[in-house]
C-alpha cells in the first residue's frame, strides 16, 4: 500500500533508524577489535578507529600462516581447518533444519487441526518440555549416545534435536492455527485426505512460519557448542564453534585470545548472514506467492 | 467427538463434522494423528522424556555424577527449603525476568509493528538480526569489553558527558541490569523477528479497509495487529518466560554469579550444584522445583492469553 | 517433484549420517595387533606443542603405544571430563588440578599408581620438595607431579623506574611496611601527584598503585593468600585433607583489613570500579603499577610485543616471613582404562626427564623435576627473560606453602570468595564475615 508522507512516518523511520544503529554499534566493535594487533588491545581499548589496522587476525583464523607467526600475533599457534569445520557445521545444520522442521510441521498439524483424544494432553506435555533444563537431558542423552556407538558421527550429533524440539512443535501449531479453515474445508470437499491437506494447502501457506522455524533452527545449530563438544570432537564432525574453542581463555587467571575469538566469531557469522538474506529474500517471494500479504 | 477435544476447535469445522458421522470420523482422525505424531513422539520420548524421567529420579537421591544413586527420599528437597542461596538465585532470576520481558518484549514488538508498517526490507530485518547469529560466548565476552570500567567504550563515551566510570559487571547494583541489557541486545531482534513472521499471516486487506476508515497507525494496532497477533504474542511470551527463567551463557561468561551472588541466576546454580560441586541429586531437586514454577506460570500465561485461539478462524 | 525432494533429503541425511556411525568410534584403543592408542587430555593450548613433542618421543620408544592429546579451553575441560566420567568412560589419562581432584579420589575415579611406582622404584625425591605427596591419600597414589608455580611481585617499570630495595620489601597489617610505600609512592592522580604527597587526589586516580584481584577463590593465590601466610595465618589443620579450616583467623582479618585501607586510600581501585578484563588487561593498558601474579604469566608480561616494560620482584616479607603459594598439575590416570600398563608407562615419561626436558626447553611452564625446572630457567635467561623470582622463591627453605588440597573445594571457593567481596565491598567487616564464612566451610564437613 503507499502511503503519503506524514511526519509521523519520519518519526517512525526514526526510531527504526535508531534501532538498527544500536544494533549495529556493539558489533562494529566486534570487528574493530578483530582489526587490531594484539599488542595495541589494550593501550588502543578505546580509539574508534584503531591506530594500526591489521588483517593478521583473519588470517591466522583461516589458518594462512604459520604457527609462529600465529604465536607472535597472540594465538596458540593451533592450525584451524576453517573450511572443513565450516562445512560440517553446515551439514549439522541442514540435517537438524530439515529434517525437523519437516516432522514439528506434521505434528503442529496435527496439533492444530486433527481431533483425535488426549490431543491437549499430549501437546501439553510437550509444551511442558520447554521448561525441561537442559541439564536434564545432557548426561542421559549422551550416554545413550555413547552407548549406540555414535560418537564423533553426525548421527550422534544431529541425535538429540533431529525429529523435534517443543518449540519448533509449539511454534508451528500456532502458525497453522491462524490459517483460514475455509481454504481448507475447500480442499477437503475436492475430496483431499489429510495428508493431501497437510502437504498442498497448510504446507504452501505456511511457507513464511516454515522458513522461519527453519532458519532459527539453523542458526541455534549454528552456534551449538556444548553439546557438539561432548559428541563431536572428531577431526570428520568438528564444528566450527567447537573449532573456535582455542581462542578461548586457556587457563584459569588467563585471557582469551581476544583479537583471534573476535576475527573468528565474525568469520563464523557471515555463512548465516548469508542463508539470512538468501532466505529472507525466499520468506518475502513466497508469501507475495501465495498471496496471504 | 467428545467434547474436551474441542477446546482448540472453534465452530468452524461444524460442515467438516457433518459430512460423516461424528465417531467415526473421530477414529479416522485418531490413526492418521498418530502417523502424523510418529515422528515428534519418538524424538520426544528418547531425547525429553526419558531424561526427564530419570531428571526426577535423580532429585530423590544422593547421586553426584560419579557414584551409584542412592534414594534418600525428600531429604534434597527439604535442603532446598533451608537454603539461602536457593532463595536468592530464585529472588535474582525473578529480577532478571522482569527486566528481561520488560525491555526485550516490549521493544521487539514495536520493531516488529516498526518493520511490518514501514518496510519489507531484508536488509533491515537482517542487520535486527545480526546480534542474533553471533556465538553466545563471543556475545558475553564483547560486552565485557564495552562495558568494562578501564577500556570499555561505554564508560569512555559517558565519561565524556560526566558520568564517572564504573565497573557494571562489578557492581551489585547494575550487574544484573548489565546481563539484561546484554541479552537484549542479543534477542531482541530474533523476538522481533517472529513476531514480525505473525504479522505477515495477518490479510493486508485489513489494514486497508481501516486505514479507509480512516484509522491511524496506533489504533490499527490495537484494533488489529494485536488482537490478530494472540496465538504467536502468547508463543513469544510463553517461550520468552521460559528462556528468561534459563538464562545461562551470559552470566557463565560475563559474571559468573557474582557480585557476592547478584547474578547467581537458578540456571547457574543448579549447573554449579551439579557439574562444579558434584551434586546432581541436588541440582535435580532444584531444577524440579524450577519446572514446576514454570510449568504454573506458563498455564497461567496461556490461559490468560487463551493462546489455543485465534480471532481469524 | 516435492515428494522427490523431501526423499532426496533423507537420503542425504542417511548418506551422511551413516558411513560416519563406526568412523572412530573406538578411539580409546584398540587391541588389535598389540597397537593402543592413549587418550590425553590437557587444556592449556600453550603446553600442547610441548607434550606432543613428549608423545612423539614416547611413541618412538613404546613403537605399540599411540598418544592422542585432546585440548580443550579451561572453561568447558572440568564439564567435559566430568560428563565422559558419568557415562563410564573417559581419557586414559588428564591432567589434573587440585580443586577438583578430591572429588575424582573420593569418588574412585583416579587409578591408584603406588604399586606401578613400587615396582618400577620410581625416585620421588626428584621432584620439587613436597609436590609428590600431595597426591597421596591414605597410602595410595593418584599421580605424578608434572609441572609447579610460584607468585611474584610484577610492576611497570614506568612508573616504578627504580628497582633499589624492591627484593628487600617488607609488609605488615598495621602500616604495610615498605610495601605499602613502594605503593603509595607508584599510585599517581591526574595532577601528577603520587600518592604520599599530601594533595594526592585519590578521587581522580589515574594509575593504580597495586592491582588486587578479588576473583581468587578460598586460596588468595593471587594476592591475600601469600600476605595473609605471610602474616602467620594457615588455612586449615592440615594439609592435604584437612577437615576444619581457619578462616576466623585474626591474622587473615587483619591482611584483608589491609587491602581495604589500600582500596580507601586510592592505591587500589574500588571493587566496583576494577576491570572485569583481567589484571593483566589493566597492567598492560598502563593504568597500574604492583600486582602479584604467578610464574605462568611470564610469557605474557616478558613476552614479545608486550606494549608495557615490566620486571619482577620477590613477595614482600610479612612478620612471619617470606611465602609464596606453591601449586602443582599431575597426570592421572583413569579408574576404568582398558590399558592401565600403558597408561602407567606414560604418565611414568610424563613425570622423567626425557618429557620434562623438553617441556622446559620450551619454558611455559616449570616442570615438577628439577632439571626440567633447571632447563626453563636456563631457556627464560637465553631468551632475555629474568624469572629468578620464581625459582629463587621456590628453593627458598619455608618460603613456600602449598594452598589447600581437601574435599568440597569448589565450594568453599564460592563461599570464600562471595565473603571477601562482600568485605571489599564494603558491606561487612572483615572478621565477622569471615567467622561467619568459616562456619559455612566447617558445616561442608558435618
Amino acid at each position: 500500500m503507499t502511503r503519503r508522507f506524514s511526519p509521523g512516518k519520519v518519526l517512525a523511520w526514526l526510531v527504526l533508524a535508531a534501532f538498527l544503529a544500536l544494533t549495529i554499534a556493539p558489533f562494529y566493535w566486534m570487528i574493530r577489535t578483530a582489526i587490531t594487533p594484539v599488542a595495541d588491545i589494550y593501550t588502543d581499548s578505546t580509539a574508534i578507529v584503531p591506530s594500526h589496522p591489521t588483517m593478521i587476525n583473519f588470517w591466522r583464523v583461516l589458518g594462512l600462516v604459520d604457527p609462529q607467526t600465529a604465536r607472535e600475533a597472540g594465538g596458540s599457534g593451533a592450525q584451524i581447518n576453517f573450511l572443513r569445520y565450516t562445512l560440517n557445521s553446515i551439514i549439522y545444520c541442514a540435517l537438524i533444519a530439515g529434517v525437523q522442521t519437516f516432522c514439528c510441521a506434521m505434528a503442529g498439524y496435527a496439533f492444530a487441526r486433527l481431533r483425535f483424544p488426549g490431543r491437549d494432553l499430549v501437546f501439553g506435555i510437550i509444551v511442558a518440555a520447554l521448561m525441561v533444563p537442559p541439564i536434564f537431558t545432557l548426561l542421559p542423552n549422551f550416554t545413550l549416545v555413547k552407548t549406540i556407538g555414535a560418537m564423533d558421527t553426525f548421527l550422534g550429533m544431529v541425535a538429540p534435536n533431529l525429529l523435534m524440539t517443543p518449540f519448533a512443535v509449539f511454534f508451528l501449531r500456532q502458525f497453522f492455527l491462524s490459517i483460514p479453515r475455509e481454504v481448507e474445508e475447500a480442499a477437503i470437499i475436492d475430496g483431499a485426505g489429510k495428508w493431501g491437506v497437510f502437504w498442498r494447502v497448510i504446507v504452501p501457506m505456511s511457507r513464511g512460519p516454515l522458513i522461519t522455524i527453519a532458519l532459527t533452527t539453523s542458526v541455534w545449530a549454528w552456534k551449538d557448542f556444548l553439546w557438539p563438544l561432548l559428541v563431536g570432537r572428531g577431526e570428520q564432525t568438528r564444528v566450527l564453534t567447537v573449532a573456535l574453542g582455542v581462542f578461548l581463555q586457556q587457563s584459569p587467571n588467563t585471557q582469551p585470545d581476544w583479537t583471534g575469538l573476535m576475527a573468528a566469531s565474525t568469520l563464523s557469522v557471515l555463512p548465516v548472514l548469508a542463508l539470512l538474506i538468501f532466505l529472507g529474500k525466499r520468506l518475502v517471494q513466497s508469501l507475495n506467492f501465495t498471496g496471504i500479504k | 467427538m467428545t467434547m474436551s477435544n474441542t477446546v482448540a476447535v472453534p465452530a468452524a469445522t461444524v460442515p467438516d463434522a457433518e459430512k460423516s458421522p461424528g465417531p467415526r470420523r473421530a477414529r479416522d482422525d485418531r490413526w492418521v494423528a498418530w502417523l502424523f505424531l510418529a515422528p515428534v513422539l519418538l524424538g520426544f520420548a528418547v531425547f525429553y522424556l526419558y531424561p526427564t524421567v530419570r531428571g526426577v529420579w535423580y532429585s530423590v537421591t544422593d547421586y553426584s555424577l560419579l557414584n551409584t544413586p542412592n534414594f534418600v527420599g525428600a531429604d534434597n528437597y527439604s535442603e532446598l527449603v533451608s537454603d539461602g542461596q536457593f532463595w536468592n538465585s530464585l529472588k535474582v532470576t525473578a529480577y532478571y525476568v522482569v527486566l528481561n520481558i520488560g525491555s526485550q518484549t516490549v521493544l521487539a514488538l514495536g520493531l516488529a509493528a516498526l518493520m511490518h508498517r514501514l518496510t519489507g526490507s531484508v536488509v533491515v530485518r537482517a542487520t535486527m538480526l545480526l546480534p542474533w547469529l553471533v556465538p553466545n560466548v563471543t556475545v558475553g565476552l564483547l560486552w565485557m569489553w564495552l562495558l568494562d570500567s578501564n577500556l570499555g567504550f561505554v564508560n569512555h563515551l559517558l565519561g565524556m558527558v560526566g558520568v564517572d566510570n564504573r565497573a557494571y559487571l562489578n557492581s551489585p547494583d547494575w550487574a544484573m541490569p548489565s546481563v539484561a541489557l546484554i541479552n537484549t541486545w542479543a534477542y531482541t531482534g530474533y523476538t522481533a523477528l517472529l513476531l514480525y513472521a505473525g504479522m505477515l499471516q495477518i490479510p493486508a486487506h485489513l489494514y486497508e479497509s481501516a486505514a479507509l476508515d480512516g484509522a491511524g497507525e496506533l489504533r490499527m494496532f490495537r484494533r488489529i495487529t494485536l488482537p490478530l497477533l494472540r496465538p504467536i504474542l502468547a508463543l513469544v511470551l510463553v517461550v520468552s518466560l521460559i528462556g528468561s527463567f534459563q538464562i545461562f551463557d551470559t552470566v557463565a561468561v560475563t559474571t559468573k554469579g557474582g557480585p557476592v551472588g547478584a547474578t547467581r541466576v537458578i540456571y547457574f546454580y543448579i549447573y554449579q550444584q551439579a557439574f562444579t560441586y558434584f551434586h546432581m541429586g541436588y541440582a535435580a531437586a532444584a531444577a524440579m522445583v524450577l519446572v514446576v514454577i514454570l510449568g504454573v506460570l506458563t498455564a497461567v500465561q496461556m490461559r490468560l492469553l487463551r493462546a489455543s485461539r485465534s480471532d481469524l478462524t | 517433484m516435492r515428494r522427490r525432494s523431501r526423499t532426496a533429503a533423507l537420503v542425504t541425511a542417511a548418506a551422511l549420517a551413516l558411513p560416519l556411525l563406526h568412523a572412530c568410534s573406538n578411539s580409546s584403543g584398540d587391541d588389535t595387533g598389540g597397537k593402543v592408542t592413549l587418550e590425553y587430555w590437557l587444556w592449556d593450548d600453550k603446553q600442547q606443542p610441548a607434550y606432543q613433542a613428549c608423545a612423539d618421543e614416547f611413541t618412538k620408544a613404546n613403537p605399540n603405544i599411540t598418544v592422542k592429546i585432546s585440548q580443550t579451553a579451561w572453561a568447558q575441560y572440568w564439564q567435559n571430563l566430568t560428563t565422559q566420567l558419568a557415562s563410564g568412560s573417559a581419557p586414559d589419562v588428564w591432567t589434573d588440578h587440585a580443586s577438583y581432584y578430591p572429588q575424582f579420589v573420593s569418588s574412585n575415579q583416579i587409578l591408584d599408581i603406588q604399586p606401578f611406582v613400587d615396582k618400577d622404584k620410581v625416585d620421588l625425591s626428584q621432584y620439587q620438595a613436597g609436590l609428590a605427596d600431595l597426591f597421596v591419600k591414605d597410602g595410595k597414589r593418584y599421580g605424578l607431579p608434572k609441572d609447579w608455580d610460584t607468585m611474584a611481585l610484577v610492576y611497570n617499570t614506568k612508573f616504578v623506574p627504580d628497582a633499589t630495595g624492591l627484593d628487600k620489601l617488607t609488609w605488615n597489617p598495621a602500616d604495610g611496611g615498605t610495601f605499602e610505600q613502594a605503593i603509595a609512592k607508584a599510585t599517581v592522580d591526574a595532577n601528577g601527584k603520587n600518592g604520599l604527597d599530601p594533595a594526592f587526589d585519590k578521587t581522580k586516580v589515574k594509575v593504580y598503585g597495586f592491582l588486587p584481584e578479588w576473583a581468587d577463590g578460598s586460596q588468595g593465590q593471587n594476592g591475600w593468600g601469600d600476605l595473609a601466610v605471610s602474616n602467620g595465618f594457615t588455612y586449615l589443620d592440615k594439609n592435604p585433607w584437612g577437615t576444619k579450616y581457619k578462616y576466623d583467623d585474626p591474622k587473615l582479618a587483619e591482611t584483608i583489613a589491609w587491602f581495604k585501607h589500600l582500596i580507601d586510600a586510592g592505591y587500589a581501585p574500588k571493587f566496583d570500579k576494577q576491570s572485569t578484563l583481567g589484571r593483566d588487561a589493566v597492567m598492560d593498558a598502563g593504568q597500574a603499577a604492583f600486582t602479584i601474579v604467578g610464574s605462568w604469566t611470564i610469557s605474557s608480561y616478558l613476552g614479545t610485543g608486550a606494549k608495557q616494560q615490566y620486571a619482577f620482584a620477590p613477595l614482600p616479607t610479612g612478620p612471619a616471613g617470606r611465602k609464596t603459594a606453591i601449586n602443582g598439575l599431575s597426570d592421572a590416570i583413569y579408574a576404568g582404562t582398558k590399558h592401565p600398563e600403558q597408561a602407567w608407562a606414560w604418565v611414568k615419561f610424563l613425570g622423567s626427564a626425557a618429557c620434562q626436558d623438553i617441556v622446559g626447553d620450551k619454558a611455559v611452564v616449570f616442570p615438577a623435576l628439577k632439571s626440567g625446572a633447571d632447563k626453563a630457567l636456563a631457556a627464560h635467561k637465553a631468551a632475555g627473560r629474568d624469572v629468578h623470582v620464581f625459582t629463587d622463591e621456590a628453593a627458598a627453605p619455608g618460603g613456600t606453602f602449598f594452598l589447600p588440597i581437601t574435599d568440597h573445594g569448589n565450594e568453599i571457593s564460592q563461599i570464600v570468595q562471595d565473603s571477601l567481596q562482600g568485605v571489599v565491598l564494603g558491606s561487612a567487616q572483615p572478621a565477622d564475615a569471615l567467622k561467619k564464612a568459616n562456619d559455612q566451610v566447617n558445616a561442608l564437613f558435618k
